[in-house]
């Protein structure tokens, strides 16, 4: 058999395990350990599972992972997403539909902090589902919207996706979260936009909450201010090259901290909570990447990359066509698949005919983020549709996933936007030192 | 475990002042949270599956396809152990250490070795538990 079959019998039984319920990382481990074996040889395949799990793990690029969860465990430990969504209530709630609005703001903001959609829409869900159900909102607009816009915290820097996008493609983690700002704030305004033109042909959908006096405005702005604070200190030195990424987590992490005890509601225990939460949620990551790169070793000799990259090149289809197919799969397994064993299983596989057709790896980076974002939000598997079953439980999934439905429509014209004016995401990064 | 995970970040805070192979001193605890968390994180099921197939079956036939995930997981942390148990060997008599500080590698595989060890208990302990159920 050539190294293409095996390779290929390797993907589906990936897919077979993956399907009877093993977890992802480990599967990732397996198939690629049993994949080298059988391509190489069983010694080289043994020797390389170890080495590949040492050199993952003592990887220093690797250790921005738990420096960026841990920021934003701190900062929903320490009740900043409360403050984030109450200034964009102040500022947003007698708007018609504003307190769908304002909880699109806060996600937003809040993803500015953190890096994962299920934790931005668990942080937000909890302190937006609430005020929206005891002002008469409709419940597939309120659940719809927070499923939908804390899928931004991938987009917006910090991102878990972002980072293990650039592990794997040795791409600038720098270069990729700066690359998140312009196309994250314009899918958060393209939601919004959403939300107003539903509200404008059903007022019903969402009636008006009272106005907020001017004064109150501009005292909500201090709840911002912390958030604007630590996303200059991370992004900013991120662009200007202070930090490395690792380093710029760390100073995320330490003034996430730091805030929390000035303001004086970072607790012993919520401390406690933040660092169990990050450990669990780094070790999560970090085995998926380290079964990724297990993976992705049995993928290259299996030379299927290569294959691909040649048969889609001499295809007579243009390359935005074929980005187009390349989408199109993405967004289909984006369904199935939670948006890191996507990445991890996929890019070995596609990254080096996204480099062959000369498109730009941190253009693709921010396109993929934009497709995983659809997968989070669509059934079967739409981990962020889950977190907000599990806040407000008595809304049925039918009902949560109808919601969402206008949101996917922006999500697709965000993703088309980009595909024509790919300076969105590649303009700002051409700035970027690291 | 969570003293661990302080230190690392102490650890990164001292970079501000460079010290000398702080990059490879962070290395080297990431190998420690990560590897220490491993069987902690199963035990609280937080590694990510992949369910919607799963949850739609029969418990009868969820409760043999556990068996099944928690035999292959065995199966690969058992040559985990094993393998990281040897590459610290070969680094332990070729005497490898890190550049700045010449912090050796090998106890660092070890540890890795052991804690693989650890979630094979884990595992071992779920079988056992998951066979017993399915007697019933």
């Amino acid at each position: 058999m050539t190294p293409v079959s095996i390779g290929i019998i390797g993907i589906l039984v990936l897919i077979v395990i993956l399907l009877i319920g093993l977890p992802v990382g480990f599967s990732l481990a397996a198939v690629g350990l049993a994949g080298f074996c059988y391509l190489v040889s069983f010694d080289a395949g043994l020797n390389l599972i170890a080495r590949d799990f040492f050199a993952t793990f003592s990887n220093y690029s690797l250790t921005v992972i738990p420096m960026f969860v841990f920021m934003g465990s701190i900062a929903f430990a320490s009740g900043m997403s409360r403050r984030l969504y109450d200034t964009s209530y102040t500022l947003f709630g007698q708007l018609r539909g504003g307190l769908a609005i304002a909880s699109i703001a806060a996600c937003a903001g809040f993803a500015a902090i953190c890096g994962s959609t299920n934790a931005t829409a668990a942080a937000m869900g909890r302190v937006s589902l609430p005020e929206m159900k005891r002002y008469n909102y409709d419940d597939s607009l309120a659940t719809g919207c927070v499923a939908a816009a804390g899928s931004l915290g991938i987009l917006i820097p910090p991102s878990t996706v972002l980072i293990v996008y650039g592990i794997l493609t040795e791409q600038s983690i720098g270069k990729l979260f700066i690359a998140g700002v312009f196309p994250g704030i314009m899918l958060a305004i393209l939601f919004m936009m959403v939300v107003t033109i539903m509200c404008w042909r059903n007022p019903r959908l969402a009636p008006a909450a009272p106005p907020t006096t001017l004064k109150a405005k501009l005292k909500g702005l201090t709840g911002v201010l912390e958030m604007i604070v630590l996303f200059a200190l991370v992004i900013g030195g991120l662009l200007l090259g202070w930090f490395s990424p690792t380093q710029a987590g760390a100073a995320g992490a330490g003034g996430a901290i730091l805030i929390g005890l000035l303001r004086g509601n970072l607790r012993w225990d919520g401390f406690l909570f933040a660092i169990k939460d990050a450990l669990q949620i780094t070790c999560m990551v970090m085995i998926i990447v380290t079964g990724a790169v297990v993976f992705g070793h049995f993928i290259a000799i299996s030379t299927i990359p290569l294959t691909i990259a040649d048969w889609a090149s001499g295809l007579p289809l243009s390359s935005i066509a074929i980005m187009a197919i390349i989408i199109v799969i993405y967004a289909i397994g984006g369904c199935f698949m939670d948006s890191l064993a996507l990445i991890t299983l996929t890019i070995p596989i596609f990254y080096p005919l996204v480099v062959t057709l000369q498109f730009d790896p941190i253009w693709f980076g921010v396109i993929i983020v934009l497709v995983t974002e659809m997968g989070v939000i669509t059934p079967p598997v739409g981990v962020n549709v889950y977190v907000i079953k599990g806040i407000a439980p008595d809304v049925p999934l039918e009902k949560i996933f109808k919601g969402i439905a206008p949101f996917l429509i922006a999500l697709v014209v965000a993703i088309i936007i980009l595909i024509l004016v790919p300076q969105v995401a590649t303009f700002l990064p051409s700035f970027a030192a690291y | 475990m969570l003293l661990v995970t302080i230190s690392d970040i102490i650890g990164i805070k001292i970079l501000k002042s460079p010290v000398p192979g702080a990059i490879e001193i962070v290395g080297f605890l990431g190998v420690i949270i990560t590897a220490f968390a491993i069987a902690h994180t199963y035990l609280r099921d937080g590694h990510i599956k992949v369910e919607f197939i799963v949850m739609r079956l029969s418990s009868g036939t969820q409760k043999v396809l556990s068996i099944l995930v928690s035999v292959l997981s065995l199966v690969l942390f058992i040559i985990i152990a094993w393998q990281s148990f040897e590459f610290g060997r070969v680094l332990q008599k070729t005497g490898e250490v890190s550049m700045t500080q010449g912090i050796p590698f090998y106890p660092f595989v070890y540890a890795i070795s052991f804690c693989s060890i650890a979630v094979c208990l884990v595992l071992i302990v779920e079988i056992i538990n998951l066979i017993i159920k399915l007697r019933k």
